[in-house]
């Protein structure tokens, strides 16, 4: 069982954070993104980023986790860099190369809007990395509640998210498996022409496709079975009950919220 | 050294908090022309082990032999060398893609690069291999057959290779007894008639046990015993304490046995069995 929920980036464990409630931990994120987006002193983003360490070290989660997260922000922070660096005027002239010369101002904003990105990847990966996938879809289904009342099926919509986090990875390993067994009678999918790979992997969808009809087919008779009905009320098996946990952190965050406001930071 | 492995280990996504060691430290030779038996629960790591022995998977350490070659060695000639292993999957009717059987079939030897009037050949010959006629069958659709022709259409599609080894995980998951007999019965003729080698990772020995002259038995992934059948069935009570079940024959013997029959313990196969039981009825008539 433990391969089926490897997708996203669970790292499990049972720290404070992982025991947090999703819900409070979705609210908390939220707002401090949005606290994140309105600092403008770089004392105010350096305690963030502090927070954000100090929570990280907490979950016990391997840090390289949290830096493999931040390598797709790479190439935005290089692209922030050059914009800031090279075209930003204003204050002290750092650097001059030609007539292009880079401006303390320039290089003061570059790097508060890079710590600023790394900061808010960094507690977004603290939400991803200590909260399983269904869990987290649960959270967002709840927060979606709302939009029923403007006509969205929302209950559906969170069923329809948590099964189809339920089966990608059993379709990865589904075309994984496929994949090895269609080499084993010489298929090639690495070689030759794009037309020609994309013909090499008939092999691999058309029982893709079969087997995931059928799982669907299969699914569908068992849900009818044990009594499924769309528009129905639903309860579920493990309620997730906000904790007194739960609220000290968001009556935690709210706080920093406020003082970060009030100081006008 | 005609098939085997030497220390080998698997760990599925290492350096992850899943991280799983599916084998650990296997070693085992087996002869040309041998037929082997890969038995243990679900999980010890058969499939693992199997999908080594053509190079699908790679040693995490530790090194796969096939007639003196080092799988891991080989880059470009890996591809030629799991040629002569054919692998039939479980639920290799799961595989299936084409409109036809013929396609179905033909797919690995169009994968060699054959001619096409090779490929024809070949197409026709595994199908008799498997006992179907080949005129009544290759124009219709795979998935109009019953589940045990499809089992069938599975293997002729990798014996269309020409394989020397012919490794199957779980061959009768799904099929019916007589099914199961069908399959078997030609394995074993494939084996004599052929001198091709079988390795069979099954949980139904009764019908296969007779046929096997090796017996490798994976609990958590490490190879535990190894060895001839007559062995590794007389440990019965060991089997049952990992959780398998020796053939039902070896079960009744022992059973006699317990009943202070003077019968002999290292019986497995119902030939063997009823014999067995004659002889002691002609006994006691005397
Ligand atoms: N692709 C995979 N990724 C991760 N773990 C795997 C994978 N395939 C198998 N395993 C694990 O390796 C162990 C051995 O599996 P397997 O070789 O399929 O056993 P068997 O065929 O004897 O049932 C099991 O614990 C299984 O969960
Ligand atoms: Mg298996």
């Amino acid at each position: 069982m433990s391969r089926s929920i490897t997708l996203g980036q669970y790292y499990p464990g049972k720290s404070l954070i992982h025991r947090l409630n999703p819900r409070a931990k979705i609210l908390s994120l939220v707002m401090v993104l949005i606290l994140l987006f309105s600092l403008h002193t770089y004392e105010a983003l350096l305690a963030q980023l502090a927070v954000a360490l100090l929570l990280i070290w907490n979950t016990r989660v391997p840090f390289r986790y949290f830096l493999r997260g931040l390598r797709p922000i790479l190439y935005i922070a290089l692209f922030a860099i050059i914009i800031y660096f090279f075209f930003t005027s204003g204050g002290v002239v750092l650097l001059r190369i030609g007539f292009i010369t880079v401006e303390s101002h320039g290089v003061q904003q570059g790097i508060f809007i890079i710590l600023r990105l790394i900061t808010l990847v960094l507690f977004s990966l603290l939400l991803t990395l200590t909260t399983t996938p269904l869990a987290l879809t649960h959270g967002i289904g709840y927060f979606l509640k709302p939009l029923r009342y403007v006509g969205l099926p929302t209950e559906e919509i969170a069923m329809i998210m948590a099964i189809a986090l339920r089966f990608i990875p059993t379709l990865m390993e589904e075309s994984q498996r496929l994949m090895r067994a269609q080499v084993s009678r010489g298929a090639d999918f690495e070689t030759g022409s794009i037309f020609r790979r994309a013909k090499s992997l008939v092999p691999l969808i058309v029982p893709l496709f079969v087997s995931a009809f059928r799982r669907a087919d299969d699914l569908a008779l068992a849900m009818e079975a044990r009594g499924y009905q769309v528009g129905a009320v639903r309860t579920r098996m493990y309620e997730d009950t906000i904790m007194p946990l739960d609220w000290t952190v968001l009556l935690v965050v709210i706080a920093m919220v406020a003082v970060a406001w009030i100081l006008g930071l | 050294m005609f098939i085997g492995t030497d220390r080998l280990t698997h760990t599925y996504m290492p350096g992850t908090p899943y991280a799983k060691k599916a084998l650990d430290n296997v070693s085992f030779e087996i002869k040309q022309g041998g037929f082997a038996l890969v038995i243990g629960r679900s999980g010890s790591g058969k499939s693992t082990l199997i999908q080594h022995l053509n190079g699908l998977l790679k040693p995490t350490s530790g090194r796969v032999f096939f007639d003196g070659h080092d799988l891991g060695q080989k880059g470009n000639e890996l591809l030629k060398i799991r040629r002569k292993i054919g692998l039939v999957f479980q639920m290799p009717e799961e595989l299936f893609f084409s409109e036809t059987i013929f396609d179905e079939i033909a797919f690995a030897p169009r994968n060699l690069g054959l001619e096409e009037t090779e490929v024809q050949t070949r197409v026709i010959e595994a199908l008799e291999e498997v006992g179907m006629e080949a005129e009544q069958f290759i124009d219709r659709h795979p998935f109009q057959l019953s589940a045990g022709q499809k089992r069938m259409v599975a293997l002729a599609a990798v014996l269309s290779l020409r394989p020397e080894v012919l490794i199957l995980d779980e061959p009768t998951a799904g099929l019916d007894h007589s099914g199961q007999k069908i399959l078997f019965k030609l394995l074993a003729s494939l084996n004599k008639k052929k001198n091709m080698t079988f390795i069979i990772c099954t949980h139904h020995l009764d019908q296969v046990a007779a046929l096997a002259d090796q017996v490798l038995v994976l609990q958590e992934g490490r190879l535990v015993m190894d060895g001839f059948p007559q062995k590794i069935f007389g440990r019965r009570s060991q089997l049952i304490k990992m959780g398998l079940s020796p053939p039902v024959t070896a079960e009744i013997m022992a059973d006699l046995a317990e009943r202070g029959l003077d019968v002999r313990s290292d019986i497995f196969n119902l030939e063997d069995a009823r014999a067995e039981i004659n002889r002691l009825r002609r006994h006691r008539v005397k």
